[in-house]
């Protein structure tokens, strides 16, 4: 029986835009191996499918792209889809991945007491570059592409088999290899301003629950 | 108060380096030009803030040589 993988893919603002089709690209590839991928796009991105749908499918493992704060996770236009004390049973079972700001600050530990495998996601503001010629076509955007890449590592590692603990350590040397990259002589000056942000995206991705689950 | 000035100054010299053309996107704070984000920090806002801690974290990481292991 094919494993389920859901995923929300907001766009309500350029933030969103942004994620979810770096996040599309990135599950692009997952609908040839033996996964089911079920994709929450734009207005489907909301509390009431989103609950729906868990409860229907039971998914392995669930991707949100959003907004988000310490205690929840956002849809389309910024509805509140999981929020600590709330509704984080219903990540009961699952390993999920918030490409979110905070969220693994709260709600990540407050997911794995009410039964959640593992929770990956960052303690603090995820950040990003964006050009401004590229602002309509996030997938052409290189800038973009230094962060966004890494951080869907983490879905790459996962569905290629590796526990939560190693997709997280992947994860971590594909920003560190960007960053070693921008510290060598062949970088240009703008390439090293990067660095900081790649760094902060690095360190306040984090997990918490069973490091050797996997999906 | 010496001192926080200090960094203030740092952390604005720093992001004077960021490319016009480029935006940032800090989650649902929304995106900035390099200009804003200077306003933010010379106000010593919530983002003005944010953009302190990083650069704090990655000089502390310069010092501790993380990129060269």
């Amino acid at each position: 029986m094919s494993k389920i993988i859901l995923v929300t893919l907001p766009s309500s603002d350029r933030t969103t835009r942004y994620i979810s089709t770096w996040a599309q690209l990135a599950i692009h590839n997952l609908k040839s191996k033996n996964f089911k991928l079920i994709t929450l796009e734009k207005e489907r991105a909301v509390k009431i499918v989103f609950e729906s749908m868990v409860h229907k499918h039971a998914p392995t493992f669930i991707f949100l792209n959003g907004h988000g704060g310490s205690d929840l996770v956002c849809g389309q236009n910024n509805e509140i889809l999981i929020q600590e004390g709330k509704n984080e049973l219903i990540l009961k079972g699952t390993i999920s991945y918030a490409l979110s700001c905070s969220s693994a600050k709260v709600l990540g530990p407050s997911a794995i007491t009410a039964g959640a495998t593992s929770y990956i996601g960052y303690k603090e503001d995820f950040i990003f570059f964006i050009s401004s010629e590229k602002r309509t076509k996030p997938q052409e955007d290189k800038t973009a592409e230094m962060f966004l890449a890494p951080a869907n590592q983490i879905v790459v590692s996962l569905v290629k088999g590796h526990t939560v603990a190693e997709a997280i350590d992947m994860t971590k040397k594909y920003f560190l290899k960007s960053i070693r990259r921008f510290v060598s002589s062949e970088a240009s000056s703008e390439e090293r301003e990067y660095m900081r942000y790649l760094l902060w995206d690095m360190r306040n991705l984090v997990y918490h629950g069973n490091p050797a689950s996997k999906i | 108060m010496e001192n926080e000035q200090e960094i203030i100054d740092l952390v604005v010299a720093r992001l004077q380096n960021l490319p016009s053309d480029k935006e940032i996107s800090i989650g649902s704070s929304g995106e900035f030009t390099k200009e804003k984000l200077i306003e933010h920090v010379k106000e010593a806002d919530e983002i003005g803030k944010k953009m302190i801690d990083i650069e704090m974290e990655f000089l502390r990481s310069l010092k501790e040589g993380v990129f060269y292991e």
